[in-house]
């Protein structure tokens, strides 16, 4: 071959070579260029829809959203910053200085828009946009803003919102979360987030290698989560917040029908807002705060039942036939169980099972638990749903607990002893049961034998699932059980010695409970556990007062409660 | 004989056409003096096809007496450049005129080719046979390297090591068409080859970080290797049809640098895709076969000699301009003849194309 010859074929050769570099990156690579290029220049600014209303069961708002306003910076050009910032703050009545350190510290890169400013006021955001025709790069960005118009009310049920956590953010990344993103906290916030969460929609735009607007490509309308719709009556949850306030506690109403929370209440309580504000030193008193306020103290935490737990205990010893009407134990003050002597808190004489409701007698009780037997009162406990979780909607339900023989000797290698079974019937010792679990049982009472599961959400989106959350459960005792036991409790009200005979002189026909818990510190806890109108019952009423004094204190709390709802036609 | 004219001249029209709309696409979102820049490029072009007609129609012979002449003016005007850019204590490639930047380095690569062309085409006066078959080492590499060398060096210290470097390979190629002998150029390839680890530490630093990015673009993104990974992406993000007219965001959002001089390739592939550069790279390599057929057809050594020179100068440009805009080759800094904006670039093009149809046109006279 001749020298020529060579060289075409070198030439030949290395257009091949261009050729096939061509073929490589514009259809091998290619589409990994186009991605690359596209990220070049187009730039997303979102803009984020209002996170779904959470209602009442009247569709009153409760929670809502309002528009706020971001304001952004388009850092193109650095020499200009301080020109555009220096207007910016005159507009908004704004240090200059607070607006360049916000500057500094969301600077991410000169082609992502700069949040200098957030919620600031409509007439503002108006002013800025006048400013905005003359220079392009201030952007106003409406933020919808969670609002509460009520304050805390009902704040433990609602929950709050903040950035989410790296614990939450591992769970949730499966479903769309992203780092930064704002989510519901405890509550109806946490466990309907994912319905209330808002989609993010937005414009697309182009840029250049610097970051200049150039043209808008694409706007997607960003979509507003659904709204929630809950079982709460506003008004009311305002009277029951009303009466709690100040006091450490909780207070549910229930349709004893149903199941549908219409009150829950929780205090110490707080204003959610600090969180949409992010006012760091107040977030941080609320944790710290020994009280706990954050906690929904309604299904989260969980005390001694006290003499509510009785209604269990006489279940039980009618059910087995240990006891009936004409069983009458004689209370002198106090009893020996065993080598120890356990009192009464009153001397009641002769006592039957009414009597013995209505006096809250200890002593009828202690002879009755023993009667029945510790581990036949854990049982007919759980019957009753205590010490188990009701499987409530809102997160973070404690189970309570109840001990038995059997637990002990598993769990701690230890026996049971009689003295054990006369604590258990009056409620103390080990035993814990959850308020929402009290008010649960009192509700097998109310509406003759059902065991409810009591639910708080009515609609998602407008969609009524109430039909689906109605579970009633029967309650396999005698029907001459409940008689009794609706007698007793009637009488408790009615009786001119019965515990709760400061609601006796309501128009209203209540029934109920009261129990003082001893604790090991502080005063007594105080219970509440009924329900009226007697005859016919709407309402299951359930009020603790955690260190409140005594079941008296917690029936005077109800009463008003009770005359507040009745002035307001709500009975 | 008239066909090897038009086919140049349409072939050299519609690149150029080409070059003059990649330049208007790529600037005609930049504001001011930047709008008119295509207007220059036609203006250029047109004074080129002037250049093109005109050597076009003037007997190349003449450039044979004229040879030394033509090296000396090339020699100073580098030398020129030299002395300026000491002056001016920095990169010096041009030489300002009243209303334009003459860049010598264009034409003296024409000049070197011109002279290597004579050199070796010399005939020996008894028997009117090619003395390059009997040079020895020193006339045959030697002497001619060192008359390379030196406009060679100058273009080097401007800086512009592609240049240079493009030189060094057309007078390799050169060397390899001419009857030297093969032995000796193996002796200049290993001896140009051996010193190179050498030559490293007399790099600037930016030409040594354009070899190293050249490795692995990624090693900095935003600073060396960016030109490069833009101008993948440009060319990349065309994909099989192309983004359109005007509608490459690369080029026209100006991600990519020199999108309108050296890296235009991309701008053009961009727009128009893999088709598009397919076609670009096919006209490129017909004009450069027209080359090499009017090389083969030629009787005379000279004039074969001269058109394998300005085939090579053509088809080395386009191979290395493209070839680094597909990041296949180390950013140097070469326009892609035709298309780049730059008038001394255009005009040199077409003044060879030029001698390159005279080389056809005039051949029967032999």
């Amino acid at each position: 071959m001749e020298r020529k010859d060579i060289l075409n074929l070198i030439i030949i050769f290395m257009f091949s070579v261009l050729l096939i570099g061509l073929l490589n990156l514009d259809i091998l690579q290619g589409a990994k260029f186009r991605r690359q290029s596209d990220n070049n220049c187009i730039r997303l600014i979102p803009q984020s829809g209002a996170r779904g209303n959470i209602l009442d069961r009247n569709g009153q708002i409760i929670v809502d959203s309002k528009i706020s306003y971001d304001v952004m910076i388009l850092p193109q050009e650095l020499k200009r910053i301080d020109q555009i910032i220096g207007r910016i703050s005159r507009i908004l009545g704004v240090e200059a200085k607070e607006l360049k350190a916000a500057f500094r510290k969301n600077f991410i890169s000169s082609s992502v828009p700069v949040t200098v400013a957030t919620n600031i006021d409509v007439k503002k955001a108006i002013l800025l946009g006048e400013y905005k025709v003359e220079e392009p790069s201030v952007m106003v960005q409406p933020k919808p803003l969670r609002h509460y118009p009520y304050g805390p009310l009902a704040v433990h049920v609602i929950g709050y919102l903040n950035q989410i956590d790296r614990w939450r953010l591992t769970k949730l990344e499966d479903y769309g979360y992203k780092t930064k993103d704002i989510v519901g906290f405890g509550g109806v916030e946490e466990k309907y987030d994912y319905y209330l969460r808002q989609e993010e929609g937005g414009l697309s735009v182009e840029v250049n290698h610097q970051g200049k607007f150039m043209r808008v490509l694409g706007f997607e309308a960003p979509r507003n989560g659904k709204d929630v719709q809950l079982t709460l009556d506003l008004k009311i949850q305002k009277i029951v917040e009303e009466k709690l306030a100040g006091r450490k506690g909780s207070i549910i109403l229930m349709d004893p029908q149903t199941g549908e929370i219409l009150a829950m209440a929780s205090y110490p309580n707080f204003v959610p807002t600090v969180f949409v504000n992010n006012r760091a030193a107040l977030i941080s008193g609320l944790f710290n705060n020994p009280d706990a306020p954050l906690i929904n103290r309604a299904i989260s935490s969980s005390y001694p039942p006290a003499s509510v737990f009785k209604l269990n205990v006489a279940c039980a010893a009618l059910e087995l036939k240990k006891i009936n009407l004409a069983t009458s134990f004689l209370c002198q003050g106090s009893t020996m169980v065993g080598a120890r002597r356990f009192s009464c808190w009153d001397v009641h004489g002769a006592e039957d099972i009414i009597q013995a409701i209505a006096h809250s007698c200890d002593v009828f009780f202690y002879k009755t638990g023993l009667l029945v037997g510790a581990q036949n009162i854990h049982d007919y406990a759980s019957k009753l749903g205590l010490g188990r979780n009701v499987g409530f909607e809102l997160p973070y339900e404690t189970g309570g607990f109840i001990p038995s023989p059997l637990w002990r000797r598993i769990n701690k290698f230890q026996n049971w002893f009689d003295g054990d079974t006369a604590n258990l019937t009056i409620g103390q010792g080990d035993c814990l049961v959850t308020p929402l679990q009290a008010a649960n049982m009192t509700a097998v009472f109310a509406n003759g034998g059902y065991l409810l599961s009591p639910y708080i959400v009515k609609a998602v989106g407008g969609l009524d699932f109430s039909a689906k959350k109605k579970k009633l459960t029967r309650v396999n005792f005698k029907k001459s059980t409940f008689d009794i036991l609706s007698k007793g409790l009637r009488k408790v009200v009615s009786d001119e010695k019965g515990t709760g005979n400061a609601l006796s002189f309501l128009p209203v026909a209540v029934a109920g409970k009261t129990g003082t818990a001893q604790v090991s510190r502080g005063a007594n806890h105080g219970w509440f556990v009924g329900f009226f109108p007697f005859d016919k019952p709407k309402f299951v009423i359930c009020v603790f007062l955690e260190n409140g004094g005594s079941g008296h204190a917690a029936s005077v709390v109800t009463k008003q409660i009770i005359e507040d709802m009745n002035k307001e036609g709500l009975i | 004989m008239r066909n090897s004219f038009f086919r140049i001249l349409v072939l050299a029209l519609i690149i150029a056409t080409i070059g003059v709309l990649s330049i208007y696409s790529s600037t005609f979102q930049k504001e001011g003096v930047w709008q008119g820049i295509y207007m220059r490029q036609a203006l250029w072009l047109i004074i080129g096809l002037v250049c093109f007609f005109a050597i076009s129609s003037f007997n190349y012979r003449k450039l044979w007496d004229a040879n030394y002449f033509i090296y000396g003016v090339a020699l100073f005007f580098l030398f020129l450049v030299f002395v300026l850019g000491i002056v001016r204590l920095g990169a010096q490639r041009w030489l300002k005129f009243a209303w334009f930047n003459f860049q010598p380095s264009e034409f003296a690569k024409l000049a070197i080719i011109i002279f290597l062309a004579r050199y070796f085409s010399r005939k020996s006066a008894d028997d009117t046979s090619l003395l390059s078959g009997k040079f020895g080492i020193f006339q045959g590499i030697i002497l001619p390297f060192i008359f390379v060398a030196v406009p060679m060096f100058l273009i080097i210290e401007q800086p512009d090591l592609g240049s240079g470097m493009m030189l060094m390979l057309v007078f390799v190629s050169l060397l390899y068409l001419t009857n030297v002998r093969l032995r000796y150029i193996f002796i200049l390839l290993v001896s140009l080859v051996l010193p190179l680890p050498f030559f490293w530490h007399f790099l600037r630093d930016y030409q040594k970080q354009r070899l190293l990015v050249f490795l692995n673009p990624n090693i900095d993104p935003l600073g060396a290797g960016y030109t490069v990974i833009q101008s993948r992406i440009a060319i990349g993000s065309g994909g099989f049809f192309g983004r359109g007219w005007l509608s490459g965001s690369q080029s026209q959002l100006y991600f990519l640098p020199e999108s309108h001089t050296d890296f235009i390739f991309a701008t053009f592939s961009e727009q128009w895709g893999f088709l598009g550069s397919c076609l670009l790279i096919f006209i490129y390599y017909l004009i450069i076969r027209q080359g090499f057929i009017i090389a083969q057809r030629t009787q005379d050594t000279f004039g074969r000699l001269l058109a394998y020179g300005i085939s090579l100068l053509l088809g080395l440009q386009v191979f290395i301009n493209i070839a680094m805009n597909m990041g296949l080759a180390p950013v140097v800094g070469l326009p892609l003849p035709l298309m780049s904006y730059g008038g001394s670039s255009v005009l040199a093009t077409f003044i060879a194309l030029g001698i390159l149809v005279n080389i056809d046109r005039t051949r029967n006279v032999f």
